[in-house]
């Protein structure tokens, strides 16, 4: 069922496709499968299937892209949105047609997937386990929502440079979500875990372990008192947290707002953007995680960036038009939720290494701040920096020690200013298990995020407690 | 080329089938297909050109209560074979579902086809060549509207015609089309040694009814030009003005617990509530699916049923949950319209606008925040906390002051809805949910 475009057939779009001229162009071709399983209260309430699978073709001249898709891969319908896709070129410098295409094989970076999706009772069964777990860790557990989704993507990209890459991607996630409820008062938990690989993860990262997360952090809430509001020091949990620096600094350096100029860290290579204990990996390389490409959407091979290191800006996330434009190599980079869009610039697994304290002596030296042990969103606004997260677990810090949960939380500040605030870095660096998607530009991918313990020396809390 | 209402119905009748032959009970199929175009300036010259036609399917498998969903952009009749056959072997997983069905009733006769003037005609007439010059149109005016603008990310106009089509295994074939454009703008203003972006768009079923790219370009000059020199305001309490596009989003929340979905699992501050007083004398809201040119307007939802005109909350009272078949059964009531693909949705809900101009309710306001823009997701439906980062102007006498960013508004749902206090009457229909701009009596503010 899962099918490849004929090589041949490839070389005849692109040549199509650069017909009028243009610099570049690259054929991208999907077939995904998506199965998806859902529990509520109890019973598996929903099972669903997506097939996605089309051709993206993309023609590009200077800074200009010219972009037609089709759901339809027979080759009438590839040669007319070829046909559309050079009408970007404007002044038609006709360039020699693709010279034959050769295959490159993309890395082995994820565990090998079937075609065709387990048995659907190995979903379900993954599913009761969560759910038994969640009702019998709490008499306040009200309900349960349990997911489970399996996919593989299979996809083909041929470009003018000659080169045909393939890549075959796992992707799993299982996810419960529990609502808690005391009197009036309900409060939710959630709790995820998945990566780039087969849903035999779940036979170590066990349902139950994720539900009883999940349940901790929705009746914990239920005794939370209303988060304070205003500057204080915060102090940011591993792991999960990293989605702060996934928002703060992360966007910021993707390279298409540094080529435009939209970004705050434009043209700041090699100057200090942060404290000296920070430094911040991007890392698509990594063997089953999430934000993993073994080849990007591009068919660049995904790769290890060093983002800021000591505190000192040292290179951007690129994409190949970007890359091209300003005069380096693509950082394997480019990425794209599906064959209907343009690829962007987008992080892969982004994390913070790790410092010389421990937790304990950083939650110690504060008298009267705020814990993040995790967050449920964030955003920030590329141009100024501005970064907002609601505090999904969060803690008063009284006295030097975690004490009373609080609920309503959210952090607000702005990227370079938090990153120089940065006073204690905690050894204990991880990525998170969490399934973070992230979205730019009405495009969502996949990501990992992680962070170690960090101590913000100041960050205003937003919180409804009347002060 | 061959209308594409026609080929919808078609494969959708055509998938009823096979989903009956594989051995479904019931079975529905949705068919999409969306001619787009996109076309994006930068820096006085075309940056992107698109082009799409994009077809989908949803269909949903019965096997008697039991039910699996499934979607695919591989519409050949071997895809939707294996698509059929797929469906109705995971439903045998499903649990049994007593509310899980098709829509009650009787199904219309023969194909239902009225437009509500969801086409405007102006959308296929307009060329291409006249959609990249006004892309470069808005990019002159933004840089040359203020000496500030030192960048632009980018000027956008859109246009697509959607058509979609119906069927079931009950006999109801429905087959609908709709228009949409939209223009955008985002010119860069420096700030220091930041940048501001301003980002303002507009969206309506034709280019008759939009906002002309003159007044959008000047708009998001305005918007990006207005913070310039913004700076934290004092933690405090006093009253907030959300303007429009703001409001609407918070309305947004607002619908999310009136979904009967998520009331009917309980991750709704709006449970149980029906008939009680919730928010003020000036907060009456309604859905209408057959509102004019609206961009929700249809006329039936996503599985068939007709659409109508709803008032969710009356003068401050919760009437009703808004529903599509299944999640109303769940509550005990009939659907509303407004099923959406996989879930409830809204057609046209906005907020019943009050008298005079954002300026005024500015004027109206002894010492507050204007607020123009949110950022974060920073809401919980189930505690209908609400809390977001946030931009505006402080105003003290009636009067804009200056600037403020970096900060936080909070509050929750039940709070500000009773604490709305003013609304202006600046409604606009340019999405699917809008606001006339409004006044919250009190909020907490945390800045400095």
């Amino acid at each position: 069922m899962i099918t490849a475009l004929d090589p041949d057939l490839l070389a005849r779009v692109l040549a199509r496709a650069l017909r009028r001229g243009g610099d570049f162009a690259d054929v991208f071709y999907e077939y995904r499968l998506v199965q998806a399983f859902r529990l509520e209260d109890g019973q598996i309430r929903s099972a669903s299937s997506t097939i996605v699978r089309g051709t993206g073709i993309r023609v590009v001249e200077g800074e200009r892209s010219g972009f037609a898709h089709s759901d339809d891969i027979e080759e009438d319908a590839l040669l007319r949105a070829a046909d559309a896709a050079s009408l970007i070129v404007r002044d038609g410098r006709r360039r020699d047609a693709v010279v034959a295409l050769a295959s490159v094989q993309a890395p082995l970076l994820y565990e090998e997937h079937a075609d065709d999706p387990a048995d659907s009772a190995r979903y379900v069964d993954l599913l009761a386990r969560a759910d038994v777990a969640a009702r019998g860790s709490d008499p306040r557990v009200a309900s349960v929502n349990a997911f489970v989704t399996d996919e593989l993507q299979y996809v083909q990209i041929a470009d003018s440079d000659g080169r045909v890459v393939t890549d075959r991607r796992p992707l799993v996630a299982l996810g419960v979500q529990v609502v808690a409820k005391d009197g009036t008062r309900r409060e939710t938990g959630y709790a995820a875990d998945g990566g780039r690989t087969s849903i035999a993860i779940y036979d170590g990262r066990t349902p139950e372990s994720i539900a009883l997360e999940s349940a901790r952090i929705a009746t914990t809430k239920l005794a939370a008192a209303d988060a304070p509001a205003g500057e204080m020091p915060v102090v940011i949990g591993p792991g999960g947290g990293g989605v702060l620096l996934h928002e703060a600094v992360g966007h910021g350096l993707e390279a298409d707002f540094n080529r435009k100029g939209t970004s705050l860290y434009s043209g700041r290579i090699g100057e200090r953007v942060a404290s000296e204990l920070v430094t911040v990996i991007d890392d698509g390389a990594l063997e089953g995680e999430r934000g993993t490409v073994a080849v990007d959407d591009e068919g660049t091979p995904g790769s290890r960036k060093v983002l800021v290191e000591n505190g000192i800006l040292r290179g951007y996330m690129h994409d190949r038009l970007n890359a091209r434009l300003m005069g380096v190599a693509s950082t394997g980079s480019g990425r794209r939720e599906s064959f209907r869009v343009l690829p962007q610039p987008r992080m892969c697994n982004t994390f913070m290494l790790g410092g010389s304290a421990t937790p304990e002596e950083i939650v110690g030296s504060i008298d009267r701040g705020l814990y993040a042990a995790s967050f449920s969103g964030g955003q920030v606004e590329i141009s100024k920096g501005d970064f907002v997260f609601m505090i999904a677990e969060g803690y008063l810090i009284e006295g030097g020690k975690i004490t009373a949960p609080v609920s309503g939380a959210t952090l607000i500040g702005n990227g370079p200013d938090a990153l120089t605030k940065v006073t204690m870095v905690g050894g204990d660096a991880r990525l998170a298990n969490r399934s973070y998607t992230c979205g730019k530009g009405g495009q969502r991918v996949p990501v990992g995020v992680g962070i170690p313990t960090v101590k913000l020396a100041s960050c205003t809390v937003g919180g409804n407690a009347r002060g | 080329m061959a209308d594409p209402r026609d080929e919808a119905l078609a494969i959708a009748e055509s998938a009823v089938r096979a989903l009956q032959a594989a051995g479904a009970s019931d079975a529905e199929a949705t068919v999409s297909i969306v001619d787009a175009f996109n076309c994006e300036a930068r820096d006085r010259a075309l940056t992107t050109l698109e082009r799409s036609r994009g077809r989908s399917i949803a269909v949903r498998a019965f096997a008697g209560t039991r039910r699996a969903t499934f979607s695919s952009t591989d519409l050949g009749d071997a895809g939707v074979a294996e698509l059929a056959r797929r469906a109705v072997a995971a439903a045998a997983f499903v649990g049994e579902d007593p509310h899980a069905g098709l829509p009650d009733g009787a199904p219309s006769d023969g194909v239902c086809d009225h437009d509500l003037f969801t086409v405007a005609d102006d959308v296929a007439a307009r060329g291409d060549e006249e959609k990249i010059e006004e892309a470069m149109l808005m990019e002159r005016l933004v840089r040359d509207a203020d000496a500030r603008v030192a960048n632009s990310d980018g000027s956008r106009v859109r246009s697509a015609t959607a058509s979609w089509a119906i069927a079931n295994s009950r006999g109801f074939r429905g087959v609908t089309q709709g228009t949409s454009v939209t223009r955008s703008a985002s010119p860069v203003v420096h700030d220091g040694e930041a940048k501001r972006i301003g980002h303002y768009g507009t969206a309506a079923r034709g280019w008759a009814t939009a906002e002309p790219a003159q007044a959008v370009a000047l708009h998001a000059v305005h918007r990006a030009v207005a913070l310039v020199g913004a700076r934290k305001p004092p933690t405090m309490r006093v009253p907030v003005i959300f303007e429009r596009d703001v409001a609407a989003s918070v309305l947004g929340d607002v619908f999310a617990a009136l979904s009967a979905a998520n009331v009917a699992v309980g991750n709704s501050w709006l449970a149980d509530r029906v008939g009680e007083r919730i928010g003020s004398e000036r907060v009456t809201m309604v859905d209408d699916g057959r509102l004019r040119g609206g961009l929700g307007s249809s006329p039936f939802d996503a599985e068939g049923v007709a659409t109508r005109e709803t008032v969710a909350f009356e003068r401050g009272v919760l009437r009703t949950y808004l529903s599509d078949t299944y999640w109303g059964r769940r509550l005990g009531i009939a659907s509303t319209g407004n099923a959406a693909n996989g879930g409830v949705g809204p057609s046209n809900l906005f907020l019943i606008p009050g008298t005079g101009t954002l300026d005024d309710l500015v004027a109206q306001t002894e010492r507050g925040i204007l607020i123009v823009d949110t950022i974060g997701f920073a809401t919980e439906h189930a505690s209908g906390i609400y809390s977001r980062g946030a931009r505006g102007i402080y105003i003290e006498d009636g009067a804009p002051q200056h600037a403020v960013d970096e900060f936080t508004i909070s509050s929750t749902f039940p709070e500000m809805l009773a604490a709305i206090d003013a609304v202006a009457g600046d409604l606009r229909f340019d999405g699917t949910i809008v606001s006339p701009s409004f006044r919250v009596a009190e909020m907490q503010i945390s800045g400095t």
